[in-house]
């Protein structure tokens, strides 16, 4: 997207909990009791806004972060409904955007296209939707169902459900009859939703496997993506657009967003001492519960010197034991305790690029990732909230409208204008 | 006198009421201050079906406009998900300041039948009364999968809540089953206002904290809140409905037809019993619901 009036940078604030850093609740400048209050979600939308993202996105999960029943007691995990805060958030503003995470495993299609229709309409134009298809196996069981669908069907199910929710909203306006059928789903008559300015929400997706990429090439205007490296964004923004070419797709009509989890200060020393805090918040009882909750596996009850329990994990373990033991193996090969082991996993959340430097220092290395056609934009995952996403909006953001790579004002009113996409889907 | 009265979007599809006027009349239900604001619209024979406009999308952000009232979301009886229900519901009472409400819809169920590919309101009265009242039980236990004092929040210690006050719950009932626990609090009035629709659902088993039906229906209802469907058009229904609060009969009125809302401003007799930033219940007179699953709870 090189439409110089909006930007090339496309800017995404990523909201889900209280920030990247599984201790990061604990600074002094966190707020994790607001988390639970309106006012807090109405400041920072109004913050995102003044800034000219394109959008808001909160991720979800489908289950308790319990690990076998145990709910970790050190790790800040709010997960409130997406379609709340960002309703919420969209009675405050006009222009940001408002991307929820909605799966497509565990719903209807007609109850979820009523849901983005009653948020499009709210915020006139402005919804985006998330497509995932749920991974945690817990997940089945808070739905009746013994057990999680095999991943290939569960992408071939969404492939279904997206094109059932585009029935529903294609009939509000007069473009489509009333049935509907395909492998997985079969309705007499769409349930009837309003119309709003851009028909539907903007469509993002978030898989990496050769199926979640094959579907984001399929029908994503937008992707959201870890890469550590500008190389990983470089081959995985080339991949989907050409996978997205390939489908007879113009590949600008997508875009790329990378996660991109930051820590800034006045100076690197600053940064770096804040990224050392944000790092030493995560106590050994707090890594401890970090991996439990990641395998689906209560830690809690083992030595934190001893060796890691490997067996007695594969043997219960919530998670397919296959891929747990192919995670831990190469730390048990290496010798290291439980703590240990669980200490390392704790400071390396998830994979994506984490940034620690001056504000001076982040916009450039934005700028050289977007030249380099590494992405599109950023998903920002703040260190923790709010503060260091204030620090972002009130230091790097005018650095970036400087250069000339981010908007100073919003060009058009929807979401999809944001992205810069045509005004219409159809 | 509790007031209450209905809400929804007034037309939708290729003739959508316009975004500009539909926040216009929340204006203007907020200014008229009703104690109650139920998202659902009118069906045929006074039943309540469930609105055009998402109910919980609408009530989060209906609660920041209508600051003084309980925001009642209608949803289909048969065909909600305990697990997204109780989600939803549990940031919006947290968000609303607790002053978030319910109703599971008997009414409009061929709708949604239609809609989802189902077909559950060709069921016996009884079946569906079953899954209405297993829909609610199943909600209210992942609320109870939390107690309401499992967050603590302690920065310096570095407890974020209480392991002990946090459970699966393995709720089994006769249509709906979940494990639990809920990925969301406790909602901050334990459960949100629960309503019913005195011509919903007539072979429940579930005693809500509201009860809305015909004036003639109330007295046998055991809700402790009673309110009375009158057509606002009618001002000797109103008058009737009047006189049967002032006898302690009934608790208020829930105005119904196109007048709803000028009847609305013209009864408003002072403020609402509901004030922005108070829970609903304790203003309502409504207890707060205790967890059975609670540790060392009697069940």
């Amino acid at each position: 997207m090189t439409n110089s009036a909006n930007g090339k940078i496309h800017l995404w604030a990523f909201l889900q909990g209280i920030g990247f850093f599984p201790g990061g609740w604990r600074d002094e400048k966190a707020q994790p009791s607001r988390v639970f209050e309106r006012s807090y979600y109405e400041d920072i939308a109004r913050m995102v806004e003044a800034a000219c993202f394109d959008a808001i996105v909160f991720g979800d999960q489908l289950q308790g972060r319990d690990a076998a029943g145990r709910t970790p007691e050190r790790l800040a995990i709010p997960t409130l409904d997406p379609f709340t805060l960002l309703s919420v958030m969209g009675g405050v503003t006009e222009r940001v955007g408002l991307v929820a995470t909605v799966s497509t495993t565990y719903a209807e299609p007609g109850e979820v296209a009523a849901k983005f229709a009653a948020l499009n309409y709210l915020s006139d134009g402005r919804a985006g939707w998330n497509i995932v298809t749920t991974a945690h196996p817990n997940s089945a069981w808070n739905f009746g169902e013994p057990e999680l669908l095999e991943k290939a069907l569960r992408y071939k199910r969404a492939a279904g459900f997206v094109d059932a929710t585009e029935h529903v909203w294609k009939q509000a306006v007069g473009e489509a009859g009333g049935a509907f059928a395909n492998e997985w789903f079969a309705f007499d008559a769409a349930r009837g939703t309003p119309t709003a300015p851009q028909g539907r929400p903007a469509i993002v997706q978030a898989g990496q496997s050769e199926d979640g990429r094959d579907f984001a090439a399929s029908c994503a205007e937008a992707v959201f993506c870890p890469a550590p490296t500008i190389e990983a964004g470089q081959e995985f923004r080339n991949d989907i657009r050409a996978r997205a070419a390939a489908k007879g797709r113009d590949p600008d009509g997508l875009i790329i967003m990378p996660g991109l989890a930051f820590v800034l200060g006045d100076t690197e020393d600053e940064a770096r001492a804040k990224h050392a805090r944000m790092l030493d918040f995560a106590d050994d009882g707090l890594c401890i519960e970090y991996l439990s909750e990641s395998i689906g596996y209560d830690l809690t009850r083992h030595a934190p010197d001893g060796p890691i329990p490997i067996e007695d994990i594969c043997a219960s373990c919530e998670f397919p034991a296959g891929m747990i033991r192919a995670m831990l193996q190469p730390s048990v090969d290496a010798g290291k305790t439980l703590v240990e082991h669980c200490r390392d996993y704790a400071t390396k959340p998830r994979g994506h690029n984490i940034f620690v430097g001056t504000p001076e220092q982040m916009a450039e290395m934005m700028a050289t990732w977007v030249d380099a056609g590494a992405c599109d934009g950023f998903t920002l995952q703040p260190g923790f909230m709010p503060a260091e996403l204030e620090i972002f909006c009130e230091k790097v953001v005018p650095i970036l409208q400087e250069k000339g790579v981010l908007r100073r004002a919003y060009q058009g009113p929807t979401l999809r204008e944001h992205l810069g996409l045509s005004g219409a889907p159809w | 006198m509790f007031l209450s009265l209905s809400f929804d979007i007034a037309a939708i599809g290729p003739g959508t009421e316009p975004i500009a006027d539909f926040r216009e009349r929340v204006a203007r239900i907020g200014a008229a201050r009703p104690d109650f604001v139920i998202l659902a619209g009118e069906g045929e024979g006074g039943a309540f079906v469930p609105p055009s406009l998402e109910a919980l999308v609408d009530c989060a952000w209906i609660t920041g406009k209508l600051t003084d009232s309980c925001v009642v979301a209608g949803l289909p009886a048969l065909h909600s998900v305990p697990f997204h229900v109780a989600r939803a519901l549990s940031a919006i009472d947290f968000l609303s300041g607790g002053r978030s409400g319910w109703m599971a819809i008997a009414g409009g169920a061929e709708r949604f039948d239609a809609a989802y590919g189902q077909d559950l309101a060709t069921a016996a009265p009884d079946e569906q009364a079953a899954r209405h009242d297993d829909f609610i039980r199943a909600t209210q236990a992942l609320w109870d999968s939390w107690d309401d004092d499992a967050l603590i929040i302690d920065k310096a210690a570095g407890r974020y809540l209480d392991s002990g006050k946090v459970r699966r719950v393995d709720y089994r009932g006769p249509h709906y089953r979940t494990m639990g626990p809920l990925n969301a609090a406790r909602p901050p009035q334990g459960y949100p206002v629960l309503v019913r629709d005195g011509d919903g659902m007539p072979t429940s088993g579930i005693v809500a904290d509201v009860v809305i039906g015909e004036l003639g229906s109330l007295d046998a209802a055991a809700e402790p809140i009673k309110l009375a469907k009158v057509d606002s058009s009618d001002s000797e229904r109103i008058d009737a409905a009047k006189a049967a609060v002032s006898q302690g009969r009934i608790a208020g009125l829930h105005l119904e037809g196109p007048n709803a809302l000028a009847a609305l401003e013209s009864l408003r007799d002072g403020q609402s019993s509901i004030v922005e930033g108070k829970r609903a219940r304790p203003a309502l007179g409504l207890a707060h619901p205790a967890n059975s699953y609670r540790e060392g709870a009697l069940s």
